[in-house]
């Protein structure tokens, strides 16, 4: 499903003769089946959140291939990634990334207008995902007038309204209480059980990277360990 | 992502800032109203010149000067010769024609005591009708003695009076049916003057000349009696030849009888307007000066396109000025949107969507300007033609010009106005629109991922 090949990455600081080169990612190499949840830990700074940045096509990577559904996506244009990110990737941010100006409905509703859905068939999905997430009766409130969790259940069911084979997280119960937080780890392995949707979770916390069938760790830019996880064995 | 949602999206976005969007749409329609009124004087004072001019003008009528090259006995007169030419062109539906009798006749016509000194003409009455020549009354001539006046022919018909001063006493009876004397006159061998009257019946008055300054006080003749005339003289167009000066033997060939009839003024007309441009253009090929109104038009419309595009530019200048406030608005409106825009793009937004929404939002800036300019432009247009002839007249103690229009606003200057705005508007708006294409996702989501 999802496979980075000899991925390295490096950022460049400065300008002209006082820049300097800091590599992020070295020699990454990785696959991800359809159907599991992986989770990727590491420090502040280890280049875990790159990595998703560089599968989210909103960087590009120094050297290195990666494939998605099979597919090259090294060298898309914008445009085609932008087509490719709207029919297949899902994402849940840490900090929600709600539209302010939009009520929960409508920024649900949000994807399905990008893709061109018809209003009928917007409509419905976006309140079927709103009554998934358990937010039927929230239809109309601004982000603002929603709590953490509420915020990070609405960002999940936008994630889920175009329904992506694969969605990206970066630390999604960062934002939220840990009562928040478990509801939010159960809805994720609910979603995988049912609709075998493909998770890459990025997170340092252990509760979270315990629900993945595999974790992955990275150090100083580089793959340390895998770790199976023995309960999905 | 549909248009309908485009504009969806344009519209909330719009009513987050209702204020600055009105303020620019205002500049943009001010700017738009700017234009339209001072084309519009150009519009309105072409309008009125050109209605001027054709006022009661026949459209389709190609005036004949003369030849550009009169030839060897610089005749500048038409000849039978040259009407059959202008009646064997295709499109020509007739060919009116005018002998005068020559000025130097002096010829005089009387009744009782009251005398007139017209001008004598002949004309083709066949071509005159099929022109549509109409007679305020009576009828048209059938005998060589029967003859039309013109219809200030009785207004000028007076008693000679000796005083200056004293006041001219007009000829009040009925015309129509009354016999006149024409009196002409020639030298003889001997150098002594000698006149002949030809008796006259008036059977018709032609219609009232169209420009009322004109006064038509003609008499037409038949073309029997002008022979008669010219065979009394033995000259052409019965010109009078005198004693004391000495004539070159070229001008007196010129002047003698050979049957030749000469025409003084010759119209062809075509079959409609259309075709006046190209039969003027075959005429003047084969060598003869011509005008048309058609032609005058046609320059007066040059000058007019000349001082249009002039006043336009002009006025786009205020347009080009309200731009910066749409170039404004849309930079702080993509400014503020940058994170709901690195969120859309997140989520899979094409960067061309991100463009066409702004570009729809500003070209949206530009619809509005010029919908509301438009509507401003004519109200005070409107305005101006009721209160200038006013104000003119207050100030000046003098009447404007009737029928003078100040500002005219044709179809053609809406569209021209309404497209520069709504180009201003897309233009202004590109380089906002550039701007939020190419906003960082990971800037705008302050490096959340």
């Amino acid at each position: 499903m999802i496979q980075m090949k000899q991925i390295n990455h490096q950022f460049i600081i400065g300008k002209k003769k006082r820049k300097t080169i800091v590599p992020v990612l070295e020699n990454v190499n990785f696959q991800i089946k359809q159907g599991e949840i992986v989770t990727i830990v590491g420090k502040s700074g280890s280049g875990k959140s790159t990595l998703l940045n560089l599968l989210s096509g909103y960087i590009r990577p120094t050297n290195g291939e990666i494939f998605i559904k099979d597919q090259n996506v090294t060298k898309l244009s914008e445009g085609d990634w932008a087509d490719f990110r709207i029919q297949n990737l899902g994402f849940i941010f840490q900090s929600f990334q709600l539209i302010p100006s939009m009520t929960a409905y409508q920024n649900i509703e949000l994807p399905l207008i990008l893709k061109g859905a018809s209003n009928i068939a917007r409509k419905q999905q976006a309140l079927d995902m709103l009554e998934m997430v358990g937010l039927s009766d929230h239809a109309d409130y601004y982000p603002n007038e929603l709590s953490g969790g509420q915020q990070q259940r609405v960002s999940i069911a936008r994630a889920l309204v175009v329904k992506p084979p694969i969605i990206l997280a970066d630390e999604p119960t960062g934002s939220l209480d840990s009562e928040n937080e478990q509801e939010l780890l159960n809805f994720i392995q609910k979603l995988n059980r049912d609709l075998n949707i493909t998770f890459l979770i990025i997170t340092h916390d252990d509760q979270v990277a315990a629900i993945g069938h595999r974790t992955l760790l990275i150090k100083d830019g580089k793959l340390q360990e895998e770790k199976v996880h023995e309960v999905h064995r | 992502m549909k248009f309908i949602d485009k504009i969806r999206f344009v519209r909330q976005n719009m009513k987050k800032n209702r204020m600055r969007v009105f303020m620019t749409v205002l500049a943009t329609a001010i700017g738009c109203a700017f234009l339209i009124m001072l084309a519009s004087v150009g519009f309105g004072l072409q309008k009125s010149i050109i209605t001027d001019l054709t006022e009661g003008k026949v459209l389709n009528e190609i005036y004949i000067h003369g030849k550009e090259d009169p030839g060897p006995e610089n005749k500048s007169y038409m000849s039978d010769k040259d009407i059959e030419y202008f009646e064997s062109i295709d499109n020509v539906k007739a060919v009116t024609r005018l002998q005068y009798l020559h000025y130097s006749q002096e010829a005089v016509v009387s009744i009782e005591d009251y005398q007139i000194q017209p001008r004598v003409a002949v004309s083709y009455f066949p071509a005159e009708v099929e022109m549509g020549m109409e007679l305020s009354e009576g009828r048209l001539p059938s005998t060589d003695n029967e003859v039309l006046v013109g219809y200030n022919f009785k207004e000028y018909l007076e008693k000679p009076s000796e005083d200056a001063n004293e006041p001219k006493v007009s000829y009040e009876d009925e015309l129509i049916g009354q016999n006149l004397q024409l009196k002409i006159r020639k030298f003889d061998q001997t150098g002594n003057i000698e006149y002949k009257t030809i008796p006259l019946k008036v059977v018709g008055i032609k219609e009232k000349l169209a420009n009322e300054f004109d006064k038509d006080t003609n008499i037409t003749i038949s073309d029997a009696l002008f022979q008669q005339i010219e065979e009394f003289t033995q000259t052409k167009k019965g010109e009078v030849l005198f004693q004391e000066i000495e004539y070159e033997e070229d001008y007196l060939d010129g002047v003698q009888l050979n049957g030749e009839r000469l025409y003084d003024r010759v119209s062809v007309y075509t079959q409609n307007v259309e075709q006046v441009k190209g039969v003027s253009e075959e005429i003047r090929e084969k060598g003869y000066i011509n005008t048309s109104v058609t032609d005058q038009i046609q320059e007066i419309n040059t000058l007019f396109l000349v001082m249009k595009i002039g006043l336009i530019f002009v006025g786009t200048i205020a347009l080009i000025i309200a731009s910066i406030g749409i170039f404004n608005t849309m930079t702080m409106a993509v400014t503020e949107r940058s994170s709901d825009i690195g969120i859309m793009k997140a989520i899979g937004a094409h960067p061309s969507t991100i463009r066409q929404i702004f570009l729809i939002e500003s070209s949206y800036i530009g619809i509005l300007g010029a919908l509301i300019g438009t509507v401003s432009a004519f109200v005070l247009s409107k305005a101006v033609n009721i209160g200038l002839p006013f104000l003119i007249e207050t100030m000046s103690e003098e009447s404007s010009p009737e029928g003078l229009m100040f500002s005219y606003i044709p179809l053609s200057l809406v569209v021209i106005s309404a497209s520069i705005s709504i180009l201003v508007a897309v233009f202004s708006g590109w380089r906002p629109a550039k701007k939020a294409t190419s906003v960082d996702v990971l800037k705008a989501m302050r490096r959340d991922l």
